[in-house]
């Protein structure tokens, strides 16, 4: 039986991970993925990334991907694709079925990393075709290039839902709106903001409880829920949608690692049942590792570090490191990782609903947990929302919950803005120094929440530098209507310049002009001839 | 292992408003099928399994099973980790039979 | 209320079909059980098997079991349990492809119909003729008209659902260790829960039965082997009949629901058996793909979507022992059924039930499947 040192099962972040690794550590690797291309869910995630310099923060997720790949082609490893991994039987032998066959290989170490699938919810109507999970439709448009529907009504508004929901618009999508039972927001807040901005309403504390259609969803009934989550009769509403899409959660896909004999357990805050493993992604069967989601849902960027600290400790295992380097190697990664792991949405925070201020001490904005957008008053307690006294553009930036983020600091030349070490700090604003306009921290914040602000730039007009992905793009002497934070409209708006380059990756930053004292409120632009993909309200 | 007694059932059965809601899709399992396993005297994912084949379907419980979970951790009153779940087994993924008999420790070529 | 939920008229050690049928059966006749389950209801056997209710190829000492089940309580036991056990009797063939096969097929044929069953070789095509789809490599069969399948997990919960209506209690989670005697009767279970204690003590916990009757000093040479069984996706009906053959490549059926359930083994059991997990080997299943495709040519490209593998106990004469224990009163034993006990549960918790109440099984002839049978080899 042909036999590899390390076996990976799935091409994902983790799996490739662990597999660059060992490969470049000298283990002989090949890695299974039962997709017809690697990357996991990675090629999906056209956003920018959280996270430190260290996390490829403000990098696109396929950019990421791609990197993944390049190096693991580098470091020789093997990936063979439309593989799927049947069963680990004893003595880590490995049932692989592809290309009209089921072959067995046999593996010193077994590194598991299939990831997640997503949960379902059971409604009246969501056998319906147009009721599918929100990474289902993710997989539709930035996969298969096929729009999902026209009119989406997104279930769920943690990352997965906000952050699809915002693709959806760019894709030319309609989100009717965004439901969840829980009361507050489940995602990072700055995901929130900017569909709010565009007008996608939230419904917190509620429910889908039908998919109307005869041969596929042509509208959704949605409810109030109580404090148990059950709805409340006589709280229903009707939205006209063609898609449902549920974003309630992955679950970790454990099932090999389980089949294997491994020692499982139920863990609410790793998603379901995961096996039991050690500080190194060690499971109960010494020797078969387990990394990324399938040990427990997390994302990508933690995902690609624990892929590593499998891979190191099994080198380390079999010899091709030794303890000094492993050591090192452990201590760098795990530093890595519990960067990533902190702030108020670290994953042992999962389900806290008792966060009420910023580790700083600021209040948390109630609007933006209830309603998906910060309210004028409440983002005048955040410092460096505050756009200073000043002549000309100054960055404002709107980032009021202790995400792990730091890419603004190192985006701006002058050092306006600095975050400091522990990454889930918010960012504050050094208002002696000079913001030469440049627009960098705007492209460069993944949550889309710095804008550079000028509240008098003469005429009786305000400037505001805002960021925008979306297709077609204005063109210079554009008008329209500004938004407010909450996607109303304000005022008219003249779009007069936008600003994009190779380094701000595919961020435009629009100008707008708008009349003097807008400037504070106005975060979108509507352009007057509707040619936009983003919903109307 | 957790002890359960297991012994007649005192009360009626009492339908729900939503019971006709499938729950299992490959199977077409509703909610209250898997409420009248309760009933029976069915106590885990394991035995509803089994009872309905619910889970038992191409997908293998990966769309269901956090859902039966679910509606068994309402009516018998336990955590969601304490309902049990569907053991992974071989195959992780439907395979075609003259495919899967082609596996004798047999890996040339990769 | 504990003190009294762990006193009962009988003890039942394992909650599989014979556990479950027997509750039924003598909470029927007013005589309350409590069952002792380790693990979860039919966890072992009786939901790990391909659904056989077959008399055809028994060894004849417990063909009374066997012919008794089919003619006198599968017709009926769908009605009697008020769940469709999907009970099909249309029929087993016993396939051979070669001399050998034939040889060996006509060897068990005549054994059976000297025990009064009716069973006969026919040729190829007639085979073919009652089961369309199969290879032109078949040369011959065994064929008993009266042999046919049923759902083991049907069964199963079925009868553990009548039990509980009949008012049987059923404890699971709790690992008995031992027995124990009082007062020159077998009256006590020692638990991982404490001491549950009865009139009478019935074992039938499979391979594991054998440690339990040893703490009272009687010893069955019951060891485990382990077996496998793959189901497919569903097809539109096929065939009816219950599938073997000679060379045991596998066995199994088309259910009702229209999946293919078949079983059999790989070759390594002996050396396999006895691992520390129940587990799948990776030479089993293909080899039963390789078996079926054989056979039936036009199910290569079926999907199979489970593979699971069970333990068997098996008894070192082939056939079980269903029994009262004379020398330690009070304890009735039922295991060794060698991987062929479902399709004669019925019948045998019906003896069960009259050994346990009356004594002695009347309704059916046990009497060579004694506990002390056993003899060293003369």
């Amino acid at each position: 039986m042909l036999r590899y040192e390390m076996i990976v099962i799935g091409a994902g972040p983790a799996g490739l991970s662990a597999a660059t690794e060992a490969a470049r550590s000298g283990m002989q690797v090949v890695v299974f993925d039962e997709n017809a291309r690697p990357g996991g869910q990675l090629f999906k995630q056209i956003h920018k990334f959280f996270g430190s310099r260290e996390h490829q923060a403000r990098t696109r997720g396929f950019r990421i991907g791609e990197n993944l790949l390049k190096e693991a082609e580098e470091a020789g490893v093997k990936v063979v694709l439309n593989a799927a991994a049947l069963g680990i039987y004893k003595n880590k032998e490995i049932a692989v079925s592809f290309g009209g066959a089921t072959r067995g290989y046999r593996a010193d170490c077994i590194v598991i990393a299939t990831g997640a699938s997503e949960n379902m919810m059971s409604f009246k109507g969501w056998t319906l075709p147009g009721v599918m999970g929100a990474g289902a439709a993710q997989t539709l448009m930035n996969i298969q290039g096929v729009r999902p529907g026209g009119r989406i009504l997104m279930v769920g508004s943690g990352n997965v839902g906000l952050v699809v929901s915002f693709q959806l618009l760019q894709a030319g999508c309609q989100v009717e709106a965004i439901v969840d039972a829980a009361p507050r927001v489940g995602g990072y807040g700055v995901h929130a903001s900017k569909l709010s901005r565009t007008g996608v309403p939230f419904y917190m504390s509620h429910t889908v409880v039908e998919a109307k259609g005869s041969d596929r969803v042509e509208s959704a009934v949605i409810a109030a829920v109580d404090e148990r989550f059950r709805p409340v009769a006589g709280t229903e509403r009707e939205i006209g949608a063609d898609t449902v899409c549920i974003a309630v959660g992955l679950s970790p896909m454990g099932q090999l690692a389980d089949n294997a004999g491994c020692e499982m357990s139920y863990l609410p805050a790793k998603g379901g049942y995961v096996p039991t493993v050690s500080e190194f992604g060690e499971t109960s069967i010494p020797g078969i590792y387990c990394a990324g989601d399938a040990a427990g849902i997390e994302e990508a960027s933690s995902a690609m570090i624990q892929g590593k600290i499998c891979a190191a400790a099994a080198c380390n295992s079999f010899g091709y490191i030794n303890d000094e380097e492993f050591r090192e190697r452990a201590e760098a990664y795990g530093l890595s990782l519990s960067k990533l792991r902190a702030g108020m949405f670290a994953p042992q925070n999962k389900g806290r609903t008792d966060i009420s201020h910023t580790a700083e001490g600021y209040p948390l904005s109630g609007s933006l947990l209830q309603r998906g957008y910060i309210s004028q008053d409440e983002i005048e307690a955040f410092p460096a929302a505050r756009p200073g006294s000043g002549k000309g553009l100054r960055p404002v930036i709107e980032c009021t919950q202790n995400i792990p983020c730091d890419p603004c600091q190192d985006a701006c030349a002058q050092g306006c803005i600095s975050v400091g070490g522990d990454i889930t700090g918010l960012p504050t604003v050094d208002g002696d120094r000079k913001c030469t306009g440049c627009c960098m921290c705007v492209a460069a914040c993944s949550g889309q929440a710095i804008f550079l602000v000028d509240e008098d730039c003469g005429n009786g007009s305000g400037l505001i530098g805002l960021p925008y992905e979306f297709l077609p793009l204005p063109e210079p002497g554009a008008l329209g209507l500004a938004l407010d934070r909450s996607g109303n409209a304000l005022c008219g708006a003249e779009v007069v310049e936008v600003r994009k380059s190779a380094a701000m990756d595919r961020t435009a930053v629009l100008m707008m002009k708008v009349p003097a004292g807008m400037a504070c409120a106005a975060r979108f632009f509507r352009p007057a001839d509707g040619r936009q993909a983003c919903r109307g309200r | 292992m957790q002890r359960t007694i297991r012994t007649r059932p005192t009360l009626p059965f009492s339908p729900e408003g939503d019971d006709g809601l499938i729950v299992c899709r490959c199977e077409e399992i509703t909610k209250g099928e898997i409420r009248r396993a309760v009933y029976d005297g069915m106590r885990s994912m394991n035995e509803v399994k089994r009872y309905l084949r619910a889970g038992m379907g191409l997908c293998q419980g990966q769309t269901c099973q956090r859902l039966v979970q679910g509606i068994l951790s309402r009516e018998l009153g336990l955590p969601l980790g304490e309902t049990g779940r569907i053991r992974g087994r071989v195959p992780a993924r439907p395979v075609i039979l003259e495919d899967f008999g082609m596996s004798d420790g047999d890996s040339e070529g990769v | 209320m504990d003190a009294d939920f762990r006193r009962s008229d009988v003890l039942i050690i394992g909650g599989g079909i014979v556990g479950c049928a027997t509750a039924y059966r003598l909470g029927k006749r007013g005589v309350k059980a409590l069952v002792i389950e380790k693990s979860e209801i039919g966890a072992g056997g009786s939901c790990r098997n391909a659904g056989g209710v077959r008399q055809s190829a028994r060894d004849v000492r417990e063909l009374p079991l066997a012919m008794h089940a089919v003619s006198d309580i599968w017709p009926t036991l769908g009605e009697e349990l008020e769940i469709d056990v999907e009970y099909r009797q249309r029929g087993n063939l016993r396939l051979g492809k070669t001399e050998a096969h034939i040889k060996a097929l006509t060897a068990l044929v005549a054994k059976s119909v000297s025990a009064g069953l009716d069973v006969r070789m026919i040729t190829g095509d007639e085979a073919r003729a009652i089961c369309p789809h199969m290879s032109d490599e078949v040369a011959g069969a065994s064929w008993c008209p009266t042999d046919g399948h049923a759902n083991p997990l049907h069964t199963t919960f079925g009868f553990y659902k009548k039990a509980l209506e009949y008012g049987a209690a059923f404890v699971t989670g709790v690992t008995v260790h031992g027995l124990k005697k009082i007062r020159g009767r077998t009256r006590q279970a020692l638990t991982d829960d404490g001491v549950y204690e009865a009139d009478r003590v019935l074992l039938c916990a499979g391979y594991e039965s054998r440690a339990i009757a040893n703490t009272v000093g009687v010893d069955i040479p019951v060891e485990r082997e382990v077996s496998e069984v793959f189901v497919t996706e569903q097809r539109p009906p096929m065939f009816d009949v219950m599938l073997g053959t000679s060379d045991a490549d596998f066995y199994g059926h088309q259910s009702k629901h229209g999946s293919f359930v078949l079983g059999g083994m790989g070759g390594m059991e002996k050396y396999t058996s006895n691992d520390a997990s129940v587990a799948t080997h990776g030479i089993t299943a293909p080899r039963l793909s390789r078996g079926v495709i054989k056979y039936f040519p036009t199910l290569r490209d079926i999907k199979v979507l489970r593979t699971w593998a069970g333990h068997y106990d098996v008894c070192i004469d082939g056939v079980p022992v269903v029994d009262n224990v004379g020398e330690a009163p009070g304890l009735t034993l039922a295991f060794g059924f060698c991987g062929h006990g479902f399709g004669i549960s019925p019948a045998v918790s019906l003896a069960l039930s009259e050994l346990i109440i009356d004594g002695e099984s009347k309704s059916i002839d046990v009497s060579a499947l004694g506990y002390d049978r056993f003899r060293a080899k003369s």
